[in-house]
């Protein structure tokens, strides 16, 4: 069998789950064992995957949040089942289903940014590259026809779609056209490699001699976006031949945890001092060096701007209603971004 | 319906607790059951809920049944949902129990509301009791012409459901020809997804017995058809895409613009978000250019960009299973991935095997361009804070020495590694060194000056220590304290608790003593002393034969224990390329992820719905096996190595090239004479195989961890690059440039005219004997191909036309050669290759 079908539905299946319930562990599966029932009935039979696309399922089976409980009070009507067969089984658009109506158009448009990096011991770049995805919140009546262009798609290195996407429009023209699902959904996810700079800096320094180590952190913003940065964090591992460790900073807050993890929270950078983090670390009686490197990993969030410079042009409506408000926004997250030392 | 429920629960074995919550909510059922208050729903749910709850911590609450089944008398679907699960559950068990179901189920079948018809008929076909399949066949008949497609959807999965249940009542109710009318016919394609994914299990089940399913199962690989689902294929949902694509890449396309027709067709599911499409459409694509060289290339091009996306979105499983089939790819085509190297490097918090396999693919894609930054990368992670990651790292920078033609920096790296005082480093290190040694022993100067500095103390893993010995004996003339290292060591004879170190001790000491005698005598005194009274039976037996060819003459006893070495040229490769072959074919499933072939860890009745028989499937199974069983019969144990070696002789022949061991000795025991043997693959590393996967030390020294290939002929002196690469202009350029050095007609047995169904048999079997295909095309009964080999480490080309017409069994061969000497040698080869093919 095709082992990334496997894996696929397997996630799939935990999303839908955790959508319904708003979060996956032992104890919800217990409490909503009839619903996680209903959608397994529905999303796979004698081993091959059926319907497993939420919008369908939720009509099928209602969620069971307070909505519908408050509905079901009101109305009387206790069924979380709706009584008709969804219609879009038999649409020809299966992501979407038959005729949402709403009183306002909205249709938002989000670039979630994801970078991974990783500088090494001389403080060389060795890899950066952006994972990004483009996630859309409609809530549009009708079957809407959207397309969306970017300033700039030549910069996108790979890109992956939602079915509703249709390939030609990009192909020949890098614009996406399509008829959203209902709801918040992943449009599109694109990478973009060989970027040349992090928006911030690291820099470890470990020195050790006779038995100690020194440690010297530096963090500092590299390039201004205009932006601020926020939540920076910084973590890395405490090698297992560290006896006891003696770490202060003069920004945020450091905490060693129990399994040796030493966590740096920095927030904003300051405008007058760079935050630092220093030191020492007592080895094992036998050590005269450390041997082991940490690996510090970073993180942090830029509201507004998406690193990769991917900018939206425009977005379209075929057949606009008479109100659509259009919303756009950018953010900017660490993803894997390391720095060895 | 009580008085049944009564004898249940007499019958039932056991009621672990909760007797009296079942009583009590027995009773409230039958409460509930006849009222129509309203709200009534509501409390059934409860109690509903209650049964299940119940059920799934094992209480047996079968009692309940008729009560059940009266409560569900209602149009409220979740209740519905909850009975069907509970009868589900007991009916399996109880076929009393079922019996009553059917009865309740089939009403619900002609319920108004689709969903409850769809689930009730559902619920019944999954009720798996044999007795009872005649009450389904009527339900199933009206579901599959039910006007709903949502319980025509599930009536089609019920048909597959009844026919593992009862094959014979499906056929004969004719269900499988009404579900080739529905998949051509029905507008809803989930429906046809359903009836191909149950054609396709009835059909490949039936087809052994039945001429028509075998016909009706070549028919779903027919153009009409294939282009039916293509044309369709936004329609289908993603995973009935993969469906159909699976399909797909078992259709074999006319021509060449039949194949651009479907990749073009089939270019945006490369984009697709759902990964197994993606990989669904890679497979396709492989497939569909396998005979078109050129195209094929290209096609790795343009899969590269979305795998590697794959790679690094997504789970870490899903990461796991994308460079599964990268890896399987990069062996194929490393440089196509040389440029991407650093999509391979490891991120901190990724999971060891995610790891593991790109240190894997690093080791791969590297080449003289990235070689560098490779290594450096990998030496970080030699820091590395996960030992077991740290310790593959090292093994990695390793192999990309060995297979590296400047190793200048990597040897750098590698001593550096001995310095770094950490005891797991440093025994990576060593083991790695001595294979370094056994390659390219013109480093040894290097090398031996910091590996003399490194005290065997420090040293404890049986691997590390057993390398050290074994260089301190082969370079103990240029290491100062060699006899004196190795002279403290037979004095801690008794604490060294590894057999595989006290046998290189052994040796060791040996070959020390045929250099440097004075100091080295009485520590071999010693060690044979030590060694024959050691409780070991190998240890025992060599250090006998030490002694007793010592005894017998000195130069003798050189010639066999330290002759002058060839260096190593290749290590031998674990896998067969046969059997990557294989698993090549069956890309996109878990093959790829267990690195063997399916029919390795399947039992036959398991194997894939769709597993066409072909002949040269069959062929290469049992060659394989063969090389499965010899492999295992390697791994036994220590006991009968000696007798495994003294069989491999004979299978093996010549291959030793039959110099060292021809020793005149009249007292030969079978002890004596496979004992020299492992001398001989010692001495004469060339043909000692070094196993990947399999410990290193007995079944190294003695290079069973090679395949064995059964070679009764000669084998020609030749050597072929297993990994020769010609690009198709050079080859033209060549072909018209060089003169024909050698022309003849061959004849073909008859089991390779069998076998020669498509052009990509012989070139797969071609590719295994390093002969590679350049281009190939025809039609039986003409084949028409060009071949191309290297000679082993030189420039040196060989081409071949080669036109077969099968009916006459005759293969039209012509050679040209860079080096025209050595074209009779290669003639030889290629015949010899070309005989084997078809055999088992």
């Amino acid at each position: 069998m095709p082992p990334l079908m496997g894996i696929e539905f397997l996630c799939r299946v935990s999303d839908v789950l955790s959508d319904y319930l708003g979060g996956l562990n032992e104890d919800v599966i217990k409490d909503n064992f009839v619903i996680v029932y209903e959608l397994l009935d529905e999303m796979i039979d004698n081993g091959f995957p059926l319907t497993t696309e939420p919008n369908i399922l939720r009509e099928m089976i209602a969620p069971p949040n307070i909505v519908s409980k408050v509905l079901s009070v009101v109305t009387g009507n206790s069924s979380n089942v709706s009584d008709t067969l969804p219609g879009a089984t038999g649409s020809c658009i299966p992501w979407r289903a038959a005729d949402p109506k709403y009183a306002n158009n909205e249709v938002y448009v989000d670039l979630v940014e994801e970078m991974d990096a990783v500088i090494n011991r001389d403080g060389a770049l060795v890899k950066c590259e952006v994972y990004g995805e483009v996630r859309v919140n409609s809530h549009l009546s009708g079957l809407p026809d959207l397309t969306l262009s970017f300033a700039n798609p030549s910069i996108l290195d790979d890109v992956r779609f939602h079915p509703c996407v249709r390939f030609r429009p990009w192909e020949s023209h890098q614009i996406l056209s399509f008829v959203p699902p209902d709801g918040e959904f992943k449009l599109m996810s694109y990478r973009v490699k060989k970027l040349k700079s992090t928006p911030i800096y690291v820099k470890p320094q470990l020195s050790s001699d006779a038995g100690k180590c020194r440690v010297n952190v530096l963090v500092g913003i590299r390039n201004d976006h205009g932006k601020t940065i926020d939540s920076i964090t910084l973590q890395f591992q405490l090698p297992p031949c560290i006896l006891s460790a003696d770490l202060t900073s003069n920004t945020g807050t450091v905490n060693i945890l129990g399994n040796k993890t030493c966590s740096w929270s920095i927030g904003r950078i300051p405008k007058d001092k760079t935050p630092s983090l220093s030191g020492t670390l007592v080895l094992e009686s036998e050590l005269e060096r450390l041997h082991v490197f940490p690996t510090f990993r970073v993180g942090f969030k830029i509201m507004g701007v998406a690193l990769s410079g991917l900018q939206i042009d425009k977005l379209d409506l075929k057949t606009a209603p008479s109100r659509l408000y259009k919303g756009f926004r950018a953010l900017t997250r660490a993803g894997e971004f390391e720095v060895r030392s | 319906m009580a008085p049944p429920a009564q004898s249940q629960r007499s019958q039932s074995p056991s009621q672990p607790s909760g007797k009296s919550e079942v009583s009590d909510l027995k009773h409230q059922l039958r409460q509930l059951a006849g009222s129509r208050a309203p709200g009534v729903d509501d409390s059934k749910r409860e109690l509903f809920k209650k049964v299940i709850s119940y059920m799934t911590i094992g209480i047996d609450v079968s009692s309940l049944f008729g009560e059940m089944v009266m409560c569900s008398a209602t149009s409220d679907i979740v209740l519905k949902k909850m009975c069907y699960l509970y009868v589900g559950n007991y009916a399996k068990v109880n076929p009393d129990l079922a019996l009553l179901t059917i009865n309740f189920l089939q009403r619900d079948c002609h319920d108004e509301d689709p969903m409850i018809r769809g689930l009730a008929l559902r619920s019944l076909c999954s009720l798996r009791v044999a007795n009872l399949v005649e009450y389904l066949v009527g339900p199933l008949g009206s579901g599959l012409k039910d006007s709903n497609s949502y319980v025509r959807t599930v009536a089609v999965v019920g048909v597959l459901k009844l026919y593992h249940i009862s094959a014979s009542t499906c056929v004969d109710a004719d269900f499988p020809s009404m579900l080739k009318h529905l998949m051509l016919n029905d507008s809803d394609t989930q429906i046809v997804a359903n009836c191909l994914s149950a054609l396709q299990e009835i059909w490949s089940a039936e087809a052994s017995t039945s001429e028509e399913a075998a016909r009706e199962r070549e028919a779903l690989i027919s153009k009409p058809f294939i282009y039916y689902l293509l044309n369709r294929i936004k329609e289908f949902s993603e995973w009935a895409q993969c469906l159909v694509l699976e399909l797909v890449t078992k259709y074999v396309p006319s021509d060449s613009s039949e194949i651009f027709d479907i990749m073009n067709l089939l270019e945006d599911r490369l984009q697709h978000a759902n990964g197994a499409v993606v990989l669904a459409t890679v497979k396709v694509f492989l497939q569909l250019t396998l005979s078109m060289t050129d195209v094929h290339q290209q096609v790795y091009e343009r899969i590269k960009a979305p795998l590697l996306t794959l790679v690094s979105s997504g789970s870490p499983e899903q990461s796991y299973a994308v460079l599964s089939h990268l890896h399987l790819l990069v062996m194929r085509a490393p440089y196509v991935f040389s440029s991407d190297y650093k999509h391979f490097y490891c991120q901190y918090n990724e999971p060891s095997y995610v790891k593991r396999l790109k240190l894997e693919m690093l080791t791969a894609v590297a080449n003289e361009s990235n070689t560098y930054e490779i290594v450096t990368e990998l030496c970080e992670y030699a820091a590395n804070v996960d030992i077991p990651i740290a310790r593959e790292s090292i093994r990695a920078v390793g192999k990309i020495a060995l297979q590296q033609y400047d190793v200048n920096a990597i040897v750098d790296r590698l001593l550096q590694f001995l310095e770094m005082e950490k005891d797991y480093v440093t025994a990576e290190a060593l083991v790695l060194v001595k294979d370094l040694l056994r390659k390219y022993p013109q480093w040894s100067h290097d090398c031996i000056a910091v590996v003399g500095n490194i005290s065997s103390k420090n040293v404890q893993e049986p691997k590390a220590k057993a390398a050290l010995i074994w260089m301190l004996g082969e370079y103990s003339q240029d290491m100062q304290d060699a006899p004196y290292i190795l002279e403290s060591l037979v004095e801690n004879w008794d604490e060294e608790h590894s057999a595989e170190v006290r046998l290189h001790l052994l040796t060791a000491v040996m070959k020390c003593f045929f250099k440097r005698p004075p100091e080295t005598q009485s520590a071999l005194g010693a060690a044979l002393a030590a060694g024959i009274g050691d409780f070991h039976q190998d240890v025992h037996d060599r250090a006998l034969f030490y002694y007793r060819i010592l005894r017998y003459n000195v130069s003798v006893a050189e010639r066999v224990v330290n002759p002058p070495k060839q260096a190593v040229s290749v290590f031998a490769d674990t896998q067969s390329s046969e059997i990557k072959d294989r698993i090549f074919d069956e890309f996109n499933s878990l093959s790829v992820l267990y690195q063997k072939p399916s029919y390795m860890f399947t039992d036959k009745e398991h194997r894939g719905p769709l597993e066409f028989a072909d002949e040269l499937g069959n062929l290469s199974i049992g060659e394989a096996a063969h090389n499965v069983i010899s492999s295992q019969r390697v791994e036994e144990n220590d006991k009968d190595l000696l007798l495994t070696t003294a069989e491999k002789e004979e299978t093996r022949g010549s291959s030793n090239n039959g110099s060292v061991y021809a020793v005149p000795y009249d007292s030969s025991t079978s002890v004596f004479a496979s004992q020299t043997q492992i001398e001989s693959a010692i001495s004469n590393p060339t043909t000692a195989g070094h196993s990947q996967h399999a410990s290193f030390g007995i079944d190294d020294l003695l290079g069973l961890g090679m395949p064995a290939v059964p070679d009764v002929a000669s084998p020609p002196q030749l050597k072929l690059n297993t990994k020769a690469a010609l690009d198709p202009n050079a080859f033209q350029q060549k072909w018209r440039q060089l003169p024909v050095a050698l022309s003849q007609e061959l004849s073909l047995s008859p089991q390779a005219v069998a076998a020669l169904t498509v052009p990509q048999a012989l070139l797969r079997h071609m590719q295994s004997h390093s002969i590679h295909c350049i281009a190939s095309g025809g039609q039986s009964p003409n084949f028409k191909f060009f071949f191309f080999a290297q000679k082993y480490e030189e420039p040196s080309n060989y081409l071949v036309e080669c036109i077969i017409n099968t009916t006459s069994a005759k293969a039209q061969v012509k050679i040209k050669a860079d080096n025209q000497s050595t074209s009779q040698a290669f003639s030889t080869l290629f015949e010899l290759a070309l005989s084997k093919f078809g055999t088992p």
